[in-house]
């Protein structure tokens, strides 16, 4: 293992900042777009059995990428398509782009229960729905080449991800996994570093494996009530406790946003079959009604309020 | 604690913090009530202790490294605190000294605008090399473009990308830089031009070998040798597959510095061995297994093109040259011997082994090495460390790492200083193509060749004939 395995390229605060200025719609609607298009790389990985290392690299090159090009540039699924593509292609399984045609067309089809609502009945399968025509499959694979080209020039064709899994892994084996069973852990901490992947808040982009490791290891042990060293053991792993305690909250906060989200008042909750959202549809929830152009609060703001809220909430708990 | 599993977290540390001390100073009182009854023993015990802790904790910057068993916990907040500080507050935390990594950014490929081209270098299977200057720097480099194909339906090449990730991803002397990734201002997008841009050395090995008047003096092929076994040895030890290893890609900088290039064949490979093609490395620098149509190989096949090279740079030329497939492997069993049971017990298994017809009643001696005789010059560790680098059984020949330590290098003479080699004119410098007359590597999606029936019986025939003496040779040192 090299440095090169161990650390990620970040994103700058000013890209971070900048990403709302790039010709974008408003923070809660550009989040929504980027939650679903990340689930959607999930679920397609999922349908062309790719392993979840690939996927999972395809969804930290999508928020990459979202930073150079604007949102709206392109169609998100296709996107979320070429990222896996590309990632799937220079690794060891690559995956053939009819295979990849006739998954993203299943997922975007009525017939799928993709991000549909919990409550929903599933979906009547209708094939016709998801049949492509060799003229769709044409267009598609070559929206595909074009953007697999514009996204490599957009990362300087640095396609190099390193995951968090296999530090978690590591640093749980020196730890004796807490002393509980071991399936049981590293099940919850894998859980929570796939959740971080879809995070809108960035974690893969703003901290480097490790940090994400020693989170997901943290709040891991404190869902399991496991026994944790008494010391400041994340230092050991080169975190320190104020990023472990921003990313602690970070990671526990995105379940609570989703719910929002997807509720009756949420973006996502609003389309009523559920899917994945287009560049259609978000133009034309700012085009129609455009609501009366909100207060474009302070990001800081926002997220501090977020973890206070979600302070309040595990305090509550608590007592 | 588990009943303290919901609060937050940071009063939750300050609390654990607080116990922790707590617990220390009842457990030192305890520790000097029994101390009186068990001093010796527990001195003995303590130094023990000390030195099996030292023992293990080698000096590992990262905790992460150690993936293999539980390293001693708390390696950094270690338990002679408990004792040092004798219930007073631990040490304030901001004395950790914790790793920081610089991160790289996420940022747009620039334009090759940015350079300017000065000449072409010449034009390999994978792409066009030329050479440029920066225009901001000044700086002189090497531009390779990337041969891609529009009418591909797949897309950018693989084997580009995978060469780009293996170079960005590799930091080592003696692997050539990729300075960054470069693009064409082209508006259409489906006619990419991508260049790599590489750090520009004078040379090529192949070219110098083809013009030196005399050959390396055996100090400097020791050097030579040692920069490529160190470069291979980095590349094996971070699951890097070179595949195409020759003299022409292994450049050469005025200052004797040799730097391994052209990585459009390499890969990444894990343990075990994923299936592999064998359309791959130069047919000269060809293992035998890959002739016989091994589809799971490793390491060794980048082995048995250092011991090409090794040959190459002793005789000015390359040391196999066979016209396809079939004369290759006749040319491998004749300098190397032919196989047999005990040199190569799995060879008979491989795929393309059952068509081959080896002589029955092996005369005495085919199936010895022919090295000696060849290289009459060279001490026997040069020897030693040529056979084991052509033993025609992988799993014989030496990792790149135990190559440098091998008794050859440690002989007289020793290895000559980077700084003092000889320099050359430069081929690339100049305004002119350099001769390509190695043949290139396999193109993918080739067919591999079937080498058929093969009757290698009577390639021993003439061979008592041969055997000579080295003749003259003055200049040893």
């Amino acid at each position: 293992m090299t440095m090169a395995h161990m650390k990620n390229p970040l994103a700058t605060p000013d890209q971070i900042f900048h990403r709302s200025s790039l010709d974008s719609p408003p923070t809660e609607l550009r989040d929504a777009i980027f939650f679903s298009t990340q689930c959607l790389t999930q679920a397609a990985g999922i349908l062309l059995q790719l392993p979840q290392s690939v996927t999972a690299q395809a969804n930290v090159l999508l928020a990459r990428f979202w930073l150079i090009e604007p949102i709206m540039s392109h169609e998100f699924s296709d996107v979320s398509a070429a990222t896996l593509y590309t990632v799937a292609k220079i690794g060891p399984c690559p995956c053939t782009p009819r295979d990849l045609s006739n998954v993203y067309a299943y997922l975007l089809s009525s017939s799928s229960t993709f991000l549909s609502p919990p409550g929903n009945n599933p979906p009547k399968n209708i094939p016709d729905d998801y049949y492509q025509s060799e003229t769709s499959y044409q267009a598609f694979h070559s929206r595909i080449l074009s953007l697999e080209h514009l996204i490599l020039c957009s990362l300087s064709f640095d396609t190099t991800v390193s995951l968090p899994h296999p530090l978690a892994i590591t640093y749980l084996q020196s730890m004796d996994f807490l002393y509980v069973p071991k399936e049981k852990i590293t099940r919850r901490v894998v859980e929570y570093l796939n959740t971080a992947l879809l995070s809108p808040q960035l974690l893969c982009l703003t901290t480097q494996p490790n940090g994400l490791a020693v989170a997901a290891i943290y709040n891991a042990a404190k869902d399991l009530g496991a026994k944790m060293p008494e010391c400041e053991w994340w230092e050991v792993f080169d975190v320190d406790r104020e990023d472990l305690g921003f990313l602690v909250v970070g990671m526990r906060s995105l379940e609570g946003w989703v719910g929002g989200m997807m509720g009756e008042e949420g973006v996502l909750g609003k389309k009523k079959r559920g899917g994945m959202i287009t560049r259609k549809e978000v133009r034309d929830i700012l085009g129609g009604d455009r609501p009366p152009q909100e207060e474009e609060e302070d990001p800081e703001v926002v997220m501090a309020r977020r973890m206070d809220e979600k302070m309040r909430e595990i305090e509550g708990d608590a007592a | 604690m588990a009943s303290k599993a919901k609060s937050r977290w940071a009063d939750d540390e300050e609390d654990a913090l607080r116990e922790a001390q707590l617990k220390r100073e009842k457990e030192e009182k305890k520790r000097l009530k029994a101390e009186k009854a068990r001093k010796l023993e527990a001195e003995r015990k303590t130094r023990e202790a000390a030195a099996a802790a030292q023992q293990e904790q080698p000096p590992q910057p990262q905790p992460q490294e150690s993936p293999n068993g539980p390293p001693p916990k708390r390696r950094r907040v270690s338990p002679e605190q408990q004792e040092t500080h004798n219930g007073a507050p631990p040490e304030e935390p901001t004395t950790t000294n914790l790793l920081r990594f610089t991160p790289g950014t996420i940022s747009r490929s620039r334009s090759v605008e940015n350079y300017d081209k000065l000449n072409d270098i010449e034009e390999g299977a994978y792409g066009w090399v030329s050479r440029a200057r920066c225009l901001s720097t000044s700086k002189i480099v090497a531009l390779k473009r990337l041969k891609t194909d529009p009418k591909d339906r797949s897309g950018l090449p693989v084997t580009g990308l995978r060469e780009i990730q293996i170079l960005r991803n590799s930091s080592h002397r003696n692997i050539v830089p990729l300075l960054e990734v470069v693009v064409s201002d082209s508006t259409t997008p489906l006619e990419p031009s991508i260049f790599l841009v590489l750090e520009f050395l004078e040379h090529d090995l192949k070219s110098i070998l083809e013009d030196m008047p005399e050959p390396f003096l055996a100090s400097e092929v020791k050097t030579l040798m040692l920069q490529l076994c160190s470069g291979v040895a980095y590349l094996h030890d971070n699951w890097i597959l070179h595949r195409d290893l020759k003299t022409s890609n292994l450049l050469l900088n005025n200052r004797g510095q040799l730097k391994i290039a052209d990585f459009g064949m390499s890969r990444y490979v894990g343990d075990p061995p994923p299936k592999l093609t064998q359309l791959v490395v130069t047919l000269w620098y060809r293992a035998p297994e890959l002739l016989l149509g091994a589809t799971t190989y490793g390491s060794a096949i980048d082995i048995w093109s250092v011991g090409c090279i090794f040959g190459e740079l002793l005789a000015r030329e390359p040391l196999l040259q066979g016209r396809n497939e079939v004369d290759e492997l006749t040319r491998i069993f004749e300098l190397c011997g032919l196989p047999s049971e005990e040199s190569w017990p799995s060879f008979r298994r491989l795929p393309n082994a059952r068509g081959l017809r080896l002589p029955n009643n092996p005369t005495p001696g085919s199936t010895n090495s022919r090295i000696r005789t060849k290289f009459p010059l060279l001490t026997s560790a040069g020897v030693g460390l040529f056979n084991g680098l052509l033993a025609l059984d992988p799993e014989r020949r030496p990792a790149a790492r135990e190559v440098l330590e091998h008794e050859y290098f440690r002989q007289d003479p020793k290895p000559k200083q980077e700084a003092m080699f000889p320099t050359f004119p430069s081929k690339a410098g100049q305004e002119r193509r350099r001769k390509r007359e190695t043949p290139n590597a396999p193109v993918r999606g080739q067919k591999a060749a079937d080498l058929g029936a093969v009757d290698f019986s009577g390639i021993f025939a003439g061979r008592e004939k041969e055997e000579r003496g080295g003749g003259f040779a003055l200049r040893m040192v």
